[in-house]
């Protein structure tokens, strides 16, 4: 299996999960984030905390290091990516992928 | 002779501490109202109205320990000394006066509550040794297993996001504290890290009314581990972890919901209700048009001052003059560039006008 790399933003919350991309967007219903997905997202904002805590990793467009899904990222152990800059518009939902959140890459896997 | 300068220096530690804050990251993350180009419309008649409850008081003229009980935590301190400085820069700078004791007097308390770190740079040590013994002593720990640390993790996410309030994120402005870490502790023969993160305030129903406001006012957690090296930044509320896993690194935990310790079935319900919430009034937020979010902004800024404001007699809300002000004004431009990603200490001070305001407010 190769994995070819597709986004590179800071690793804001390390550690590395593979799974099923959702991209998800501040308004949307959390009831559709499926548990265990990986949330690709602009910036998450509280009306997303349901979803985030069912999210495996987190990748953003925006936001810094103390961002708001890298804060709560780190809290829940989850990696993440933050300022990917154009990741809600490269992934597509299910697509499937890797985070590696201490590198700040994301992969796609075969 | 060369006359000496007196005042007081802290802005070279407040500014390292805080540029973490900014650190990768660009003002334009901060949602649903740009405050540093909000805040230099009114902030003068605000700060006003604080020198006047300050003098009431006499607080500049007591310590910390004597103003706690009237003072917000010290992460809520440092968030209003970040929002303060921005803002004289918005104004005609004539009361530099106003800025200067009311900045001086954040930074002296922040000074003598954590006289270790005051501004946040790597810790935030509220307690002193013997008060972390008395904890380590007297709290009634559970053994935590990996199930429980991510839980814990899901309700600082949860209740994080909830008292942000009017905010998405950076504004601590009810309390969401980190203290510690405090490394080496002794229980049971063995050395632990403690944690303490404490939410004293999760949502004011005199902001957002009962719908809004769970059934809890106050979370208090407490977290002993091992094997994980922990940093403390920002205005104090964010931990980074250095090395480690947090996860399998818990080992001891307690919940406190007022005053009540929480089991895990009981935190999963916590959990969903304020998670539940923090969704809820970010909806009803993102609903207000852009002069109601203007009014709740400086509501929700007065508001952190209340109790100070009680003690003097004085009433915490907008005065009718400060509504007026604001009323169909637009944002400021230009105090600060809003996709400029900050990316070295020195440049952060530049851009916000850190040592501006240091020579031309503090050394005055």
């Amino acid at each position: 299996m190769s994995n070819k790399l597709i986004l590179k933003g800071l690793g804001a919350s390390a550690g590395e999960v593979e799974g099923q991309a959702k991209v998800f967007l501040p308004g949307d219903d959390a009831g559709s984030f499926p548990e265990g997905a990986i949330m690709v997202t602009t910036l998450t904002d509280p009306t997303m905390v349901m979803a985030m805590m069912k999210a495996a990793a987190i990748v953003s467009d925006m936001g810094g290091i103390t961002s708001h899904p890298a804060i709560l990222s780190r809290e829940m152990g989850i990696p993440c990516v933050v300022n990917s800059k154009i990741g809600t518009s490269t992934i597509k939902d299910g697509q499937k992928i890797k985070v590696d959140g201490a590198k700040g890459e994301v992969y796609e896997m075969d | 002779m060369e006359q000496k300068e007196r005042y007081m220096r802290w802005i070279n530690e407040f500014a390292k501490a805080s540029f973490s804050l900014y650190s990768g990251n660009t003002i334009s993350a901060f949602q649903p109202l740009d405050f540093f180009h909000f805040y230099g419309i009114w902030y003068d008649l605000w700060l006003e109205r604080v020198i006047q409850a300050m003098e009431k008081i006499d607080a500049e003229n007591k310590s910390f320990k004597e103003l706690q009980p009237l003072l917000p935590t010290p992460s809520n301190l440092r968030a209003l000394l970040q929002k303060a400085i921005p803002p004289y820069f918005g104004t005609d700078k004539s009361k530099k006066v106003l800025y200067a004791r009311y900045t001086n007097f954040i930074a002296r308390m922040l000074m003598e509550a954590c006289p270790e770190d005051p501004f946040g740079l790597s810790r935030t040590p509220l307690h002193n040794q013997s008060e972390v013994e008395k904890i380590i002593r007297d709290i009634p720990w559970q053994p935590a297993s990996a199930q429980e640390a991510r839980l814990l993790g899901k309700l600082i996410t949860a209740a994080g996001s909830l008292v942000h309030g009017l905010y998405n994120d950076v504004v601590t402005d009810f309390g969401w504290d980190a203290y510690g870490p405090y490394n080496n502790q002794a229980k049971d023969d063995e050395k632990y890290t403690l944690l303490v993160r404490d939410f004293p305030d999760l949502l004011p129903t005199e902001l957002w009314g009962a719908d809004f406001t769970p059934s809890v006012k106050s979370v208090q957690i407490y977290q002993l581990y091992q094997n994980v090296e922990w940093v403390i930044g920002c205005v104090g509320c964010h931990t980074i972890v250095k090395s480690g896993d947090p996860i399998t690194g818990l080992k001891y935990y307690v919940v406190l919901a007022d005053g009540k310790i929480l089991g895990p079935e009981e935190l999963r319900v916590l959990i969903m209700e304020l998670a539940t919430k923090a969704e809820k009034i970010y909806l009803e937020i993102r609903k207000k048009n852009f002069e109601e979010l203007k009014e709740m902004v400086m509501l929700q800024e007065c508001y952190q001052l209340k109790k100070l404001f009680e003690a003097a007699g004085l009433d915490w809300k907008p005065t009718a003059r400060m509504k007026e002000i604001i009323k169909d004004k637009p944002l400021q431009t230009g105090i600060l560039p809003h996709d400029v990603m900050m990316t070295n200490l020195e440049q952060y001070k530049k851009v916000f006008h850190l040592n501006e305001f240091e020579d031309e407010v503090l050394k005055v």
